[in-house]
Parts: C-alpha cells; structure tokens; sequence
C-alpha cells in the first residue's frame, strides 16, 4: 500500500466516525419513559376533556328540555306544551254544518234549512300544572254566546275544584260532549236539565275509579238553557253520583257498565220559562200568558249505560217538578222525560261515552274507510194534567205528550270528522190543536251533519 | 243548621289567620351562586340562632344555587326568593329592570353598595404546580390547559374573564387590542366550559381535567381543604380584581310572604361582627377592619383593581364583554 492509498483508507474510515459524532445522543430510558408519560397523559386529557364535554352537552340538553316548549299537533287540537309539562296551551274546533228538511205535509210550518248548527273554537290548557282554563264561545245559527269559561284546580286528585261557567251534573246525555252522542240531535231528557250554568264544582274520582262524585252551587237556569247572570238571590244546587264498579277490570264484560243519579234542587223565581223541542228542533211545547216560574224547582236523573265492544246501550229518565204560577195560583207540575238508545259498529270498533277513535281511519289507498255505526233510539215526554187543569198551558197549543223515535247511521271517518244522517218521527198526544181532541201532526225530521271536532 | 255551619266555618278560617300570622313558622328562600353554599349553611344557622333570641321565632332559610346570571333568570321568570345573594350587582340589577320586584336604588340600601364581603380570583393549581404557573401570563402558553366556566352564564367567570383583561391592559398601558388578545390566547387554551364555578371546580378537581382552575378565593381554599395539600395548591397572581358579590331583599316576594323584615335582618346580619367572622371563616374578604384584621393572615396581599376603575361599572362591562354578541362571543369558538 503507498502513501495515497493510505490517506484513502483514512479519510473512509474517519467519515462514519465524524457522522456518529454528530448524530443527537440516544434518549435514556428515563427519558424515553418521561416522553411516553407526556403522551399518555396528553392522550388521558383528551379523554377526560371528550368526556367532560359530553356530560355537559347532555346537562344543557337535559336543561333545554326542561324549560323549553314544544308544538304539536294531535288529534284532539293543536297544542303548545312546555316540557316540564306545567303549561299547555291547546286551540280546538267544532264546527257542525246541518241539513235539516221535513218530509211530508205538516199543518204546521217546518222550514227545511242548512245552517251552521255549532261554531266553537276553544281555547284550553293548564298553568302551573295543576289549573287547568277553558274558553269556548259558539258562533253558531247567527249568535255569539260563551258555552264553557272555567277554571279548574286539580292538585287534588280526589277533589277537583272548578268554577266558572259549564255543564251542572245533572243529566247524562248532556254531559255527554255533542261530538260524542249517537245522535244529532239529544233526546228528550235532555230538554228537562240545565245546559250551562255559572257556580262553582267539586269532582273527584274515588275507590279507584268505581265511584264519581259531582257537588255543585250554581245561579240557577232554566231547563236546557243557559245563562251569564243570575235573575235573583237563590242558588241551584246540583249533585250527581256515577258508580262504574267494573272499571278497574279490564278483563270483565262489564267494564263499560255505568249507572248513577243526577238531581238539583232550588227556588225558580224569576227564571226564564224554558222552550222545549222536537228532534227536528222546532218548538212543540209553550206555556199560557202570564205564567212565570214561582217556588221551587226540583230535578231528578236515574241514569246509566253499558257499552262493550261495537255495542252501546245507552238509558236516562228525568223528572223535573217546576213551580209554576199564575196569577194567584201556584202550584208544582211535574215534566216527565225518558229514553233508550242502542248503537252498533258495523266496522267493529270500539263504543265508548267519550270520543270514538275508529281502528282503521279514512284512507282507501291503504284500505282504511274509517267505522260505521248504526243507532236507535226512542223516547217519551210528558207533563202532568195539572198543567193544564191550572191554566198554565192551553190543549189547542201545547201537546199533553210526544213520543219519539230516531234512527240513524254514523261515519266516523277519523277521530275528528265524522258524517250523519238521522231520521226521526215524533209523535204527540194530548192536544196542540185548534179542534178539540186534535193532536199536533207527526213530526217527521231528517237530519244530516258534517262535523269536525278536534 | 246554617248557623252552625257559618260558626265552624269561621272557626276554621280564625284558625287560619292565627297560623298564618304566627311568627313561629318563618321560612326564607335565599337565591344564590354557586359556591356560596358553605357560607350560607353556616350564616343560616347563625343568623337562625340569632333571631330565635331577638325575637323568639324560628326562622328557616332554604338555599338555591346556580349560575349567577341563571338564578337571576330564574327569580325574573318566578322564583319567589325573599333574599338574593348574587355574584354581580349587574344580575340583581337585571331583576330590578325586568320583574321590578325591587327598586332600582337596591344597592344603596345596605352598606358598601350592599356588598358585606368581597373576594377575588386566584389560581388552583396540581400539587408541585408542575406547569409552573406563577401569574396571568403563563395561562396563555402552548400547552397550559385552563379551567374556568362560561362567563354568559356564570358571575365568578365574568369576574375571572375581567381580571385577565384588567391585567393585561395594566401590563400593556391599557391597549385594549393587546388585552382583546390575550384573553383570546387564554380562552384558547379553555378545553371545558361549565354553566357555573361549582361546576368548573368539579371538572378540575373531580374529573382531573386541566393544569390550572381560574377560581373564587373561597372556592380554590375550600378545594384545597376537600382535596388535600398533597394533590392541589393555590397561586396567587400579581394582581386580580376586587369581586363585590352582592345582597339584596327581593321586596315583591318578601313582602308577599311576610317576610320583610326578617330578610332585611338577614342581610344586616352579615355585616355584624358574627356575620363577617363566618365569611372569614369561609374564606371570603371582611369589609369590617376588626375581622379583617383578624383574619389578615389567610388573605394573601395582591394588587386589587376595580370594575369601576377599569370597566367603568358592570353595566359598561356587560355590554360590551358578555351580551349577545359582545367581545366574548367574537373571541370564544367551542371546540377550538
């Protein structure tokens, strides 16, 4: 080897060496340890962070969804609830369009019309959670009368306390909602109690909903009206006790039994004399000039009814003792009134008291046409001889009796629409004529309605 | 019959006017912020004593804590507080603006503009400070992860936001876009935000997460109590701001229930000798020289600027940092 290749050799072999010289020094393990703990515990926060934020996102959730609100619209209105569900505003309609047309000759003049039957909006809901308001005025026929405006406290479950003005508990069929009955129009007991009327109520359900009560004070109305203002210093007070023994059990066929009595009690003094009418609302019964309500007035309502499965059946009878005078006569007179009814769904859902939700509502493309029930009824009213023997009605004006019964088919084609068509035929007896032992024609009515009711 | 009834029904009603007028029963409700609960547990059962013996009734306060400005919202929405005890005189003053349940001079009803003790923000921080956070300008470092709450919702993070700016305009001959800036790098290196102080001290000290808690003086020394001195310590920074949580009878619902007096008495009853050894006690700043003297020791000494002298007052404060769309809202992005 010369002296070159020597220096070649050399200047090789030192350059690796001069590379490793400047190469950073390997990490210790301590090193190498103290890096991995950053890391990890860089990655730890990240978790902890990732979790921390979550549960806070779930606690705002969590708080959003108590204090905010939520609008909905369900089958029975349209609702604005809050989310602690302490409020709930909710607007509902009832809007019923008739057709009413009277077949036959009459010697008395029936006006076949259409006309808006009922137009009530209402406005409900609950504040604080247990105050519950509702408002429903009628625009209906060409008159604007407030039906319901109350306020009902509910904190306690047995004893609810409204106050307002509302349905007093006496008959059945008029506590019934009008979207509810069988028919278009309700049967005779129901001419015979009071519609609405202002006072105060306390309801409560008891031994787990076998037993309802219902105590009252009211300012008194006449019979099937209503009223904003009391005409004098006296209360009607008003009670009702319902007993559904079988409720609790689902499995009993008796479940849908129901029976119980209505009754009110008051003096009647300057009460406004009620106006009584046919099926085909035209008014048969009046009273003679110069009679006013004087005394004491005096109802009582046996009532009950039985529903299972597609079948309904459906009873009340009233009777209602109305003090009467006139001139220096005075004298109590009794008015009878009672019916039956029965009801079937062809479609084989479910009858009920309370709304009808029928299983397969309107909708052909996917075979739903809603539920069909067919109904009848019959039903009797009556007023006492004395009424006449004491002047204060005259037998060429005013029938002793009228007997009715009423056929008809309802299609409901949703929980909210429903379609009817009613015929009715009542009869009279006991006067109501200009010739002596004449009685007032047969009635004969047949009624169709459009209803939404939500 | 009647009569009888009328009789039992009168009875019935004497007997309700009896329990309603006896002073016996007297219940108060003090809406507060989040970490006042120990002081008000111990002034409650001061004050109740207290009462007993000047009057012979017994008197008992039920709490609510929260979020300063969500209690606020809470008594304008309803709440039927006798007493508040928030952590800024803007929230009471909200109160006062939107539900008129107190007049708007509340502040000049009570000494030292109703604010019977004071506070400030200092630093929690892990045992050994392994960051080696001394003062404002290490929270704003690569890397320093910071824990504080939501100044929207919580009076003790408007404060600590408010003691970073201050700093940062003392340091920067108030420039008020260098301070803008650094409370920006501070709340970038935010990872959590919580709705309240209570809260933030539990992501902190509970879930482990961050380096350094921005807290209530009595906060970061009732954790430090809780927790221990071998896991957690407290920096105190250069400076801070003077906090001045504030007091006030809520006339409106006070006086519905009765209970106007014995809440103005609660309220002075803070200021009493008594009353300002249980704040020492708890860690928060005596107004009274005697007790302040007294408990000199557990108060470390710092520069103390106010929101007046710096911020013009929580009015000027509120707007500009905290409402919708103020200062807060430009600088703070969630998740970045």
């Amino acid at each position: 080897m010369n002296y070159r290749n020597l220096w070649f050799f050399m200047a090789l072999s030192i350059r690796p060496l001069q590379i490793l010289a400047q190469a950073p020094e390997p990490q210790t393990q301590e090193q190498k340890i103290q890096e991995l703990e950053r890391k990890v515990e860089e990655i730890d926060q990240r978790e902890r962070v990732a979790e921390r934020n979550r549960e806070l996102e779930a606690e705002a959730a969590a708080d959003k969804a108590r204090s905010g609100s939520t609008v909905g619209a369900e089958p029975t209105g349209i609702t604005i609830r809050s989310n602690d569900q302490n409020f709930l505003l909710k607007i509902g309609l009832d809007i019923q369009i008739d057709n009413r047309t009277f077949p036959g000759e009459s010697s008395v003049p029936l006006t076949d019309q259409i006309l808006i039957r009922r137009a009530r909006p209402a406005v409900s809901g609950t504040v604080y959670k247990y105050v519950d308001f509702y408002l429903r005025p009628d625009f209906g026929q060409g008159s604007t009368v407030l039906y319901e405006a109350y306020i009902q406290l509910n904190y306690f479950s047995r004893a609810n306390l409204r106050v307002g003005k509302f349905k007093p508990p006496v008959g059945l069929e008029r506590l019934q909602s009008d979207d509810d009955t069988s028919f278009i129009e309700r049967g005779f007991p129901t001419l015979l109690v009071p519609s609405r009327d202002i006072g105060y109520q306390v309801s409560g359900d008891i031994v787990k909903r076998r037993v309802s009560y219902t105590v009252g004070v009211f300012n008194g109305v006449p019979d099937n009206g209503l009223s904003d203002a009391s005409v004098s210093d006296h209360r009607d007070y008003a009670a009702r006790i319902f007993l559904t023994p079988f409720l609790p059990d689902d499995s009993s066929p008796l479940k849908g039994l129901g029976f119980g009595i209505g009754a009110s009690s008051g003096n009647n003094d300057g009460i406004p004399l009620p106006s009584y009418k046919t099926f085909g609302q035209n008014t048969f019964f009046s009273f003679a000039s110069g009679v006013i309500a004087a005394g004491h007035r005096t109802r009582l309502a046996p009532q009950g009814y039985y529903y299972n499965g597609p079948f309904g059946l459906f009873a009340e009878y009233t009777l209602a003792e109305e003090g009467l005078q006139k001139g220096t006569v005075r004298r109590d007179i009794a008015f009878r009134a009672w019916q039956v009814q029965a009801s079937y769904l062809l479609t084989g859902d479910k009858k009920g008291f309370t709304t009808l939700s029928p299983n397969k509502p309107f909708d052909p493309k996917n075979h739903g046409w809603g539920a069909i029930e067919l109904a009848v009824r019959t039903g009797d009213f009556s007023v006492e001889r004395g009424f006449f023997d004491y002047g204060f009605g005259s037998v060429t004006a005013t029938p002793r009796h009228a007997k009715e019964w009423v056929g008809g088919v309802n299609w409901y084609l949703n929980r909210a629409i429903r379609i009817s068509l009613d015929y009715g035929n009542t009869n009279f007896g006991g006067g109501a004529t200009a010739a002596a032992g004449g009685n007032r024609p047969t009635e004969r009515a047949l009624l169709q309605r459009f209803q939404i009711n939500f | 019959m009647m009569t009888r009834i009328l009789r039992i029904g009168w009875s019935l009603a004497a007997a309700t006017a009896m329990f309603a007028a006896n002073p016996s029963s007297i219940k108060l409700l003090n809406v507060s912020y989040d970490p006042t609960r120990e002081l008000y547990q111990d002034i409650n059962a001061a004050f109740a004593k207290h009462w007993k013996g000047k009057t012979g009734a017994d008197v008992t306060i039920s709490q609510s804590h929260g979020g300063s400005g969500k209690q606020a919202r809470a008594v304008i929405d309803g709440l039927q507080a006798d007493i508040v005890t928030l952590a800024l005189s803007y929230d009471i003053d909200s109160i006062s603006e939107r539900s008129r349940a107190l007049p708007a001079n509340w502040q000049s009803r009570l000494p030292n503009n109703s604010t019977p003790y004071t506070s400030t923000i200092v630093f929690l921080v892990r045992k050994g400070n392994p960051k080696h956070i001394k003062d404002w300008e290490d929270l704003v470092k690569p890397g320093i992860s910071v824990i504080t709450p939501n100044p929207k919702s919580s009076g003790g993070a408007r404060w600590a936001y408010l003691a970073a700016w201050g700093y940062a305009l003392k340091k920067n001959n108030n420039d008020e876009a260098k301070a803008q800036d650094f409370v920006t790098r501070l709340y970038k290196n935010v990872p959590v935000l919580d709705s309240g102080a209570r809260g933030s001290t539990t992501t902190f000290a509970q879930r482990g997460i961050g380096d350094v808690l921005l807290s209530w003086e009595n906060e970061a020394y009732l954790a430090l109590n809780e927790l221990g001195k071998d896991k957690v310590e407290v920096v105190v920074p250069t400076i801070s701001i003077l906090a001045e949580p504030p007091v006030a009878v809520v006339d409106k619902y006070a006086n519905k229930h009765g209970n106007g007096e014995v809440a103005k008495a609660y309220l002075e009853f803070l200021y009493t000798e008594e009353g300002q050894e249980i704040g020492a006690k708890n860690y928060y700043r005596p107004r009274l020289e005697k007790v302040a003297a007294k408990y000199a020791d557990r108060f470390p000494k710092l520069q103390l600027f106010t929101i007046d002298e710096l911020f013009g007052g929580w009015q000027k404060a509120q707007k500009k940092h905290f409402d919708d769309g103020g200062v807060f809202d430009k600088i703070y992005t969630p998740g970045k």
